[in-house]
């Protein structure tokens, strides 16, 4: 319980609100500059074609598909901190899941770009989708990747819902404070939230109902995402363990990303009183099962290809450690799998520059699992013959610089735009007043 | 352009063969542009494709083809079935004569040098009378003598006429020249045989093959007729297949291509030969010859036994009998030699072993025939054309008149033809393309490239080639013959009235009257000139001459070769002519530089070829660049690792290291003629291509060579199979179908319907020689881009069929390299399908993996599933530059940016068939339908057929003992067959 009043809360997280200060239009504008790099490398791809990338035979994906799926995974804790903790009751959520939510929806919306991105002609994205076109077309529902469109668009729908309908109490508060357009604006998101006995019941509802919806999709998104690969005849994508493997994934690199996010918010805003060391220990010892679970799935994928007796999916496997990308694939092996065991050390756990560190690393860790996954096992196919290398050019690290903006962009009008702390559930977590309503 | 070029009333002629569409004679006049559509003759039918057959003229091999035009516009060659030389068939170099045609670096209009040194254009009538004038004057000043023209190997109308046309001016300097012109070969059939001649080969009957460094799968006399033999030779028959071994001091792909490689020194095959000689002599294993002739023999080659030729040659004594023992079994051997490989200062005394060793087996008349012989033996020698620099050099020549030769390239440096040309007052080319000779020209009168041309060539005795232009000149060019004879009429009254004929076509025409009274009197002459022009010439058995061992022979002194270069020039130069480039004439052909070369996979460049423990031990790498430095001359290379290497020898392709010939030839490598010893061989007068020594040393620089192709070891993966003999003959006992069906595990997904067709192919490995026919029409009949030499190293080439090549664990001499055409195998279950987002690829009733450009968004998820990897991408909007676009073919679809391709088993041509089957109310028939790569290649390895019919070839062979699918456990179902190649087990 957090011993404070619920105007003191009202206050503290409200702070966050304020007009910004030099420092974050500074940051601001880089992010932009960043943004509008990427963008400008992208339209260059556009008028050029394809061949700006490092793509080539027989590496037909690259950095884009990999950074897809590492955002897509992302996207996995914010609803696995929103809903599922939600559900199980674990009242440790409360003060982070808004931030995790926001970067589910984030991710999402930055992890959606890159099929558009990577399409030979994106001009033509809109066939994917699924509506009778020419008269008679229709998509090939066989296709992992119109499951893919269904899965991150079901995703992106259900989770923007659920972060929309958890914000509306927090809005309404907002929009009592502000004045001029602001006000209008609230006054509209916050839907005419009166807090009434009514209002409270159906939210509640509504909310455990959407998690409710939101919790099978952690599963099942990321699921539909690894079948890209596991539904292919590639040695080292074609395995069925691809499922449980790049949920436990996702969950892993969401936390890692949490973490990467909120340390330096509450940090910045202030937010030590609702964001204790505790809640911060709680993900890292999260982030110890997911690295067990990683560990245990790198050495199974590794066991299966040698006792399968396949040469191919053990060549494949013996180039992953000692090919062309064995540095890659060393460091998602130490970062996934042993940089998350530090973590049973109290010490290390329980202190925020770890904490952070080591979340930094479990991020590029996981960046370099998809890189390895789809690279290495791309570039040293079937027929030796038709080998190659691929090496990312230019054009898609730019690219990938301004996705990242991106998301960031989004982050920072985040913090400004809506209370990054949920006020309600924090307020759940605080000593009720006293009956007759007078505030000490 | 006058009415009097009559030239240009080709369309009255019939032109019809192959798929025979007539064109019927008639009056219309062509049009004068080449935008056919803007008032279409009404012969022409739109849509509706025109043949005419004509003859290959890139290298004097002289194959027949037929040309595919669209609307006015040639769009593909193919080999001319009926001509004896090529059956049908044609090589990539044949196959990229239209990028000659449509060449963008092609001479548009006459060239004047003007006093600043730079060409000025100017008209042809300007053109014409400075021609006219000079020769004129050079008449009158009765300097007549000094004009000579030099031209290839031109055996027919053309050649006539430019005899008599420089006889009525007063000269007798007439040169035919040939880079690779086969004089030690004239020399020793002269010397043994007393004829000055070269014979027929006869491979294809041949149990045992033994070449002597004569690349005839590349460029030795007719590579593609010695193909089409080799593959006879190889194929299977009552538990045998012919053996071919190969002797020469460099694995080639001819020498990869035989059961053995036998790595010897350079220069010292003789020896080899005469002790296989003296070996079968001395056990008594030739017992046709003579007994007087046999003593005489046995004591020129008593010297030679086996210990002494080990000794000498680095060829194991056992394995010289061993080599004896076989050559003389074999009824009937072959031996054959005279290549550049074993061109040597000793060149003629190996042919003059070689030709005794087919005389001591009897092989003489039987594979060795004398009759037909080739034309070849009508060039000029390397000596003929020392004489004619030396000449130049003493200011004898006023006039030098060089049509399609470049001297300048290839001669060796030392020759000294760059400063004979400067000392020659008035240099005239008459070349197509700004080569290396023609930008020192002081006058450029642009010939027609020879689709563009009348004319006729006789490669052999008996056959008489006839060419006819297939289209409207693409640029205003002039036909040599037509410049002649106009200039004939101008030079004087008396030469007018010897040269009568308007244009070079009726001079042509009446030439063969000649041949027509020659050959079929009884016929009337527009039939039988109708008749020739429809099946590209006419042919005649020739009779073979029997041969009698000349006395010349026994005079024969045997000498070690001498080499040019000291101890300081530790290396032997072999340069070698490029299986794609030939003397270099190839290079300004895109498609050609593409092709990766079969045996290093090196595409758009040159190279030094060095052997990995030579390389070592002076500490060079792969891409070192190394200075090579001879007596003659010095030049720079990347080096380029290659274990088929005699250890103290380095080899370097002719063909590229131009400094002039176009955008696509120019800049890249170097050119090994510049190294090479000026000093003709004593006996036959032949450029000693191989003895010159070089040292070698590292610059320090590196360049990148780029080769196609990941790894060229299979890893055990059962890609490219062969069968042993043994195994053969067992599974052949049991008969056709003894090949099991392929496993067919349960699929959740049922089986594809095939209604009317499945189509389906079937590629013998052991008929492959890996030449890249294939290759070079596939990318002619589908518009396929060349995307260069950057691009292909970030992995973008886009070749729709590739030969790939696996070298497998290299046992000494035993080259066992496998070539293996890879294309997409429409699969029954297709991977890239069931992945593909908007069905842009789909499986079609006929058994097509069809790719559906339009619908196509480029995830290029299909080309990551598909375990060949056989799809392109289109990484680039790629563009053809003006005039290569018109060799565009209108039934095939020039893809844009974005969007996947791959090979279509060429529908277009599956549509055509289907359609006239179904005009005439029938069903297509076996053998109607062939994709490009099976219409060229010469060895007949790709068979393509309908699967549904039991008793299609294609049929037949998916059941062989010997088939077997790629990747066959992935369960793709794929429709091409692969049939595995027979290995033998030599001692």
């Amino acid at each position: 319980m957090i011993q404070l009043s619920y105007s003191q809360v009202n206050r503290d997280l409200l702070k966050t609100m304020e007009p910004p200060g030099k420092v974050y239009y500074v940051i601001l504008a880089l992010d932009l500059a960043v943004l509008a790099w990427g963008f400008y490398a992208w339209t260059y791809q556009l008028r050029t074609g394809l061949g700006v990338t490092g793509l080539n035979s027989p590496v037909g994906w690259g950095v884009y598909i990999a950074t897809f799926v590492f955002w897509v995974g992302i996207a996995h804790s914010g609803t696995l901190i929103s809903a599922i903790l939600f559900l199980f009751r674990c009242r440790w959520r409360n003060p982070i899941y808004r931030t995790a939510e926001a970067m589910t929806v984030f991710a999402v919306m930055t992890a959606a770009l890159y099929p558009i991105i990577h399409l030979g002609r994106p001009w033509r994205f809109y066939w994917l989708l699924p509506y009778q076109q020419r008269g008679h077309f229709w998509i090939n529902f066989r296709s992992p990747l119109i499951m893919d469109v269904f899965a991150v668009a079901t995703y992106f729908i259900v989770s923007a819902a659920f972060f929309f309908t958890g914000l509306v109490p927090d809005l309404a508060v907002v929009r009592d404070k502000a004045v001029g357009w602001r006000r209008k604006f609230y006054t509209f998101l916050a839907q005419g939230w009166e807090g009434t006995d009514r209002e409270w019941r159906h939210y509640s509802s509504a909310y455990l109902l959407l998690a409710a919806l939101a919790t099978p999709l952690v599963i099942s998104v990321h699921s539909i995402v690894s079948w890209d690969f596991a539904l292919t005849i590639v040695p080292g994508w074609h395995s069925t363990i691809f499922a449980p493997y790049f949920v436990a994934g996702a969950i892993h690199s969401g936390l890692a990303m949490v973490l990467t996010i909120l340390i330096p918010l509450r940090r910045i805003f202030r937010l030590e009183t609702y964001i204790t060391p505790a809640h911060l220990e709680n993900l890292a010892k999260l982030l110890i099962l997911t690295g067990l679970i990683m560990g245990y799935s790198y050495g199974t994928e590794f066991f299966i290809s040698w006792y399968g007796g396949n040469i191919f999916e053990q060549a494949t496997f013996r180039y992953r450690i000692v090919g062309d990308y064995a540095l890659a694939f060393w460091i998602m092996a130490v970062a996934n799998s042993v940089v998350p065991l530090l973590f049973t050390v109290k010490k290390i756990r329980m202190s925020v520059p770890w904490l952070f560190g080591l979340s930094l690393v479990i991020n590029v860790g996981m960046w370099c699992e998809r890189f390895v996954i789809i690279i290495a096992s791309l570039a040293h196919d079937y027929i030796p013959f038709a080998w190659g290398l691929y090496k990312p050019s230019w054009v898609e690290l730019s690219v990938l610089a301004g996705t990242f903006a991106w998301f960031f962009l989004w982050f920072l009008l985040f913090v400004k735009f809506l209370p990054v702390v949920s006020i309600t559930e924090v307020k759940e977590l605080v000593e009720p007043p006293l009956k007759g309503g007078v505030d000490p | 352009m006058s009415q009097r070029i009559n030239r240009r009333n080709f369309l009255k002629i019939l032109g019809v063969g192959g798929a025979a569409t007539a064109l019927v004679s008639c009056s219309a006049e062509p049009p004068e542009t080449l935008i056919p559509y803007l008032i279409p003759p009404e012969e022409i039918i739109p849509g509706v494709a025109t043949w005419y057959a004509t003859v290959c003229r890139e290298c004097p091999a002289g194959c027949g083809m037929l040309v595919r035009t669209r609307e006015g516009r040639a769009v593909k060659v193919e080999g001319n079935p009926s001509h004896p030389v090529n059956r049908g068939r044609l090589c990539a170099r044949g196959q990229a004569s239209l990028q000659g045609l449509y060449n963008p670096d092609r001479i548009r209009q006459p060239l004047l040098r003007g006093d600043s040194g730079q060409f000025q254009s100017i008209s042809w009538e300007e053109a014409e009378r400075l021609l006219v004038e000079r020769l004129a004057d050079l008449r009158r000043q009765g300097k007549a003598k000094g004009i000579a023209c030099v031209t290839p190997l031109l055996s027919g109308s053309l050649d006539h006429l430019i005899g008599t046309w420089l006889a009525a001016l007063g000269s007798k300097r007439r040169l035919t020249y040939e880079a690779f012109a086969y004089e030690p070969l004239k020399a020793a059939n002269r010397i043994v045989f007393g004829l000055d001649v070269i014979p027929s080969y006869d491979i294809g009957a041949a149990e045992l093959l033994l070449s002597f460094g004569a690349d005839f799968l590349e460029t030795w006399i007719s590579p593609v007729a010695y193909t089409s033999a080799f593959a006879t030779m190889r194929a299977y028959r009552d538990g045998r297949v012919g053996t071919a071994i190969y002797v020469g001091p460099r694995l080639s792909l001819t020498a990869a291509n035989t059961d053995q490689w036998v790595r010897i020194k350079p220069g010292t095959e003789l020896y080899l030969v005469m002790g296989l000689i003296h070996v079968i002599l001395k056990e008594r294993l030739a017992p046709s010859i003579p007994q007087k002739e046999a003593k005489q023999l046995k004591a020129l080659v008593k010297a030679y036994d086996p210990e002494a030729v080990a000794a000498v040659t680095e060829v194991p004594a056992g394995k010289v009998f061993r080599l004896a023992r076989m050559f003389a079994r074999a009824r009937p051997g072959l031996a054959i030699g005279g290549g550049v490989a074993a061109a040597s200062r000793n060149a003629t005394a190996t042919l003059v072993a070689i030709n005794l060793l087919n005389y001591v087996t009897g092989n003489v008349g039987r594979t060795v025939r004398f009759g037909p012989n080739a034309n070849l033996a009508k060039l000029a020698t390397y000596r003929d054309m020392l004489s004619l620099v030396k000449a130049m050099d003493k200011g004898e020549v006023q006039a030098l008149l060089l049509y399609g030769v470049n001297p300048l390239f290839t001669l060796p440096e030392a020759a000294g033809f760059r400063a004979a040309l400067k000392k020659t007052p008035f240099v005239v080319s008459f070349a197509p393309f700004m080569d290396e000779t023609t930008a020192e020209a002081n006058l450029i009168l642009p010939d027609h490239t020879p689709l563009e041309s009348w004319g006729d060539y006789s490669p052999w005795e008996g056959v008489h080639g006839l060419m006819q232009p297939v289209m409207q000149p693409v640029f205003k060019t002039k036909a040599v013959g037509d410049l002649l004879l106009s200039v004939a009429k101008r030079v004087d009254d008396r030469m007018a009235k010897e040269f009568p004929w308007p244009t070079f076509y009726e001079y042509a025409r009446d030439r063969w009257g000649e041949l027509h009274r020659r050959l079929a009197p009884m016929k009337e002459f527009e039939a039988f000139w109708e008749e020739a022009l429809r099946s590209g010439g006419i042919w005649k058995e020739a009779r073979a001459t029997p041969v009698r061992l000349s006395p010349e022979v026994f005079q024969m002194a045997f000498e070690p070769p001498e080499l040019d270069g000291g101890a300081a020039e530790a290396f032997h130069l072999l340069p070698f002519p490029s299986l794609v480039h030939y003397d270099g004439r190839g290079a300004n052909r895109p498609w050609l530089q593409e092709l990766p070369d079969p045996v290093t996979e090196i595409v758009w460049d040159s190279w030094l070829e060095i052997h990995p423990e030579a390389a070592k031990r002076m500490g060079i790498g792969d891409g070192d660049v190394i200075a090579v430095t001879s007596p003659h001359g010095a030049l720079e290379l990347p080096a380029h690792l290659h274990d088929g290497l005699h250890l103290d020898t380095v080899a370097i392709p002719i063909g590229q290291g131009h400094w002039a010939y176009g955008r696509y030839a120019g800049g890249r490598g170097a050119n090994p003629l510049v190294l090479l010893s000026p000093d003709p061989e004593e006996v036959s007068g032949g450029l000693a291509w191989s003895a010159t020594k070089v040292s070698l040393r590292k610059t320090g620089r590196r360049h990148h060579l780029v080769t196609v192709g990941g790894s060229s070891q299979q890893f055990g993966r059962g890609i490219a199979q062969t069968i042993s003999l043994a195994e053969m003959t067992e599974l052949a006992k049991d008969g056709e179908g003894a090949g099991r069906e392929a496993h067919r595990p349960k699929q959740i997904y049922p089986p594809h319907d095939h209604p009317k067709h499945r189509w389906g192919m079937s590629i013998d490995l052991n008929a492959c020689v890996g030449c890249n026919a294939c290759v070079a029409a596939c990318y002619a009949e589908n518009n396929i881009p060349v995307v260069g030499k950057e691009r292909v190293a970030e992995g973008r080439i886009m070749s729709w069929i590739r030969i790939t090549r696996f070298v497998e664990a290299q046992q000494p001499n035993r080259p066992d390299i496998r070539f293996l055409p890879m294309l997409c195998q429409h699969c029954d279950a297709a991977p890239c399908e069931s992945v593909c987002p908007v069905y842009a690829t789909i499986h079609t009733p006929e058994g097509l993996n069809a790719q559906v450009y339009n619908r196509c968004v480029g995830v290029r998820y299909c080309s990551n599933n598909c375990p060949y990897k056989v799809r392109r991408f289109n990484w680039f909007q790629y563009a053809w530059p003006e005039p290569l676009n018109w060799q565009l073919n209108p039934d095939v679809t020039v893809r844009t940016v974005g969007i996947m391709e791959k090979c279509t088993f060429c529908v277009q041509r599956i549509r055509e068939a289907e359609d006239r089957a179904k005009d005439e109310g029938r069903v297509v028939r076996e053998g109607e339908v062939t994709p490009a790569c099976a219409q060229a290649c010469p060895a007949r390895a790709i068979v393509f057929g309908d699967l549904k019919d039991p008793r299609s070839e294609v049929s037949k062979l998916s059941r062989d003992s010997r088939r077997y699918q790629v990747l066959e456990e992935l369960n793709t179902q794929p429709a091409v067959t692969y049939l595995k190649k027979i290995r033998q087990a030599l001692e």
